[in-house]
């Protein structure tokens, strides 16, 4: 007796718990735990065949397909460093190109779209392994190997600042800049003995605190800024790379370059 | 679409089981039927010691055709929305060592589980609809460590199919076999046994293992069409 009315206290608060969870995972837990809850109650009120067909549809087939169901949809995640124009905290907003573009796409595919801001070394480790899906911020085409990159969505260069001018030849930039944008300071780079190399958006902000003119050098090949996608995930990469076209088609890429970085 | 003798044929015997059905129901007279005193009846009465099975595959078994039928209309709607779509590879689950071997340890015991409450429904709690659920749920288990590949190589999609339809044909014609003999439809032809058999109850063991099949079949292929239509599992 007492423990049927505990049960029934208990179950009302199962429910609870279960619609008012954010993760949709643990929501799909706490529905089987109440198909649990509400089993043992037909058992204690000597109904065990209603009580066998909860808990083998209610906690078992239901569940399961539930989570099957969720695997697919869930979020889009992203990870970034801070980039000017590209991918900008604005107070609690995020704003800049990149984010719009991977903000409409995750509308597109019915995803949320959760950002994460990483230093910019840790952008292709944590694409390659597995824990974001898409990685963003100044991203430019032929910086690292081992991860997927999309087609550029906008043209860029590399500027080399500071240092000495050896090691700017061509090629790949030797040292680029890796860690938090926000935590670079344009004074101490044009004194740092070591030359920092810098893409297009990032070395516009830079610029606009006074540059020494003769300490910067413009790499010569032309780049691109890119995503980079998990090379597992060919459907996300085809899908992003589609997209981006179909908004380069339209005219909306260039309108909305003109937004974020005029 | 062109209307074909073949349509035309299907539906001619699409009405003559409904007619069929709708006379089996009006052979039922509610005022001999007995429903008031299910629980005082005495055991003797169905042969099935599980009063619950006695009511709803002896007493109420028409509630139960309904119920399967509501399934097989589930099943056919899945299979026709889902079914024209079918993608040929889907790759298994990149499962640890661990869920495979609990996989391979668990899908036996589900299936033994399955047989066990279908067999013994008419004793103890049970039934053929529970028993068919938690076998295709040791199927699904498989088919998450293994892949749908290994279990279609095992089991064939036509094969499911035929028995899915097949026990729900051979449930339809046992429930109206009484029609032909003179008595109302849904009437037990089989000797109640003694309660607490392993053969007692009349028909209620061979109905309760003819749903069981027919759950498994129809569970399985819906989880099957949701999985192929999407592409992995």
């Amino acid at each position: 007796m007492i423990a049927r009315t505990a049960l029934l206290a208990l179950l009302p608060i199962v429910a609870a718990i279960a619609l008012t969870q954010r993760r949709r995972l643990t929501a799909i837990i706490g529905m089987g735990l109440f198909s649990f809850l509400l089993a043992v109650s037909y058992l204690l009120l000597h109904a065990p065949d209603v009580a066998l067909t909860e808990a083998t549809i209610g906690l078992g087939l239901i569940t399961a397909i539930y989570v099957l169901a969720i695997r697919r949809t869930g979020r889009l995640t992203v990870v970034a460093d801070e980039a000017p124009g590209l991918f900008v905290r604005e107070g609690d907003r995020i704003v800049g190109l990149e984010h719009e573009i991977l903000a409409r796409f995750a509308r597109h595919l019915g995803l949320d779209l959760s950002v994460q801001f990483v230093p910019h070394r840790d952008v292709a480790d944590l694409v390659r392994s597995g824990e974001a899906d898409v990685g963003a911020g100044g991203w430019v085409l032929g910086e690292e190997a081992g991860v997927f990159a999309t087609r550029p969505h906008l043209d860029t260069a590399l500027f080399t600042v500071g240092g000495t001018k050896e090691g700017t030849g061509e090629g790949v930039p030797r040292v680029r800049y890796e860690g938090y944008f926000a935590d670079l300071d344009p004074k101490s780079l044009y004194t740092a003995e070591t030359p920092v190399t810098l893409d297009l958006a990032r070395f516009l902000a830079v610029q606009r605190s006074d540059v020494p003119d003769d300490s910067v050098t413009r790499h010569p090949q032309p780049r691109g800024y890119a995503f980079v996608v998990n090379g597992r995930r060919r459907d996300l990469h085809s899908a992003l790379d589609a997209y981006i076209e179909r908004l380069r088609e339209d005219g909306e890429l260039d309108r909305l370059a003109g937004r974020f970085l005029a | 679409m062109r209307p074909r003798p073949f349509h035309l044929l299907a539906i001619v015997c699409t009405v003559c089981v409904v007619l069929v059905v709708l006379l089996a129901f009006h052979s039922v007279d509610p005022e001999t039927a007995p429903h008031a005193t299910y629980v005082e009846r005495p055991v003797a009465e169905t042969g099935a010691t599980n009063r619950v099975a006695s009511v709803y595959l002896n007493y109420r078994l028409y509630d139960s055709l309904l119920e399967l039928l509501v399934f097989f209309v589930a099943v056919l709607g899945v299979r026709f929305y889902l079914g024209a779509r079918e993608r040929p590879d889907v790759p298994p689950l990149a499962e640890s060592e661990v869920v495979r071997t609990s996989a391979a340890l668990l899908f036996p015991l589900a299936v033994l589980l399955g047989v066990y409450l279908a067999a013994l429904g008419q004793i103890s709690p049970g039934g053929g609809f529970g028993a068919g659920v938690i076998a295709a749920s040791g199927l699904l288990l498989t088919s998450i460590a293994l892949g749908i590949d290994a279990i279609d190589r095992r089991i064939r999609r036509n094969a499911m199919e035929r028995i899915e339809r097949g026990a729900l044909l051979v449930l339809l014609l046992l429930m109206l076999l009484p029609l032909p003999l003179g008595r109302p439809a849904f009437a037990d032809l089989l000797p109640k046994g003694a309660p607490g058999a392993v053969l007692s109850g009349g028909s209620i063991p061979l109905y309760n293992v003819l749903i069981a099949l027919k759950v498994v079949a129809g569970a399985w292929l819906i989880l099957r069409s949701f999985v192929r239509h999407r592409g992995e599992i």
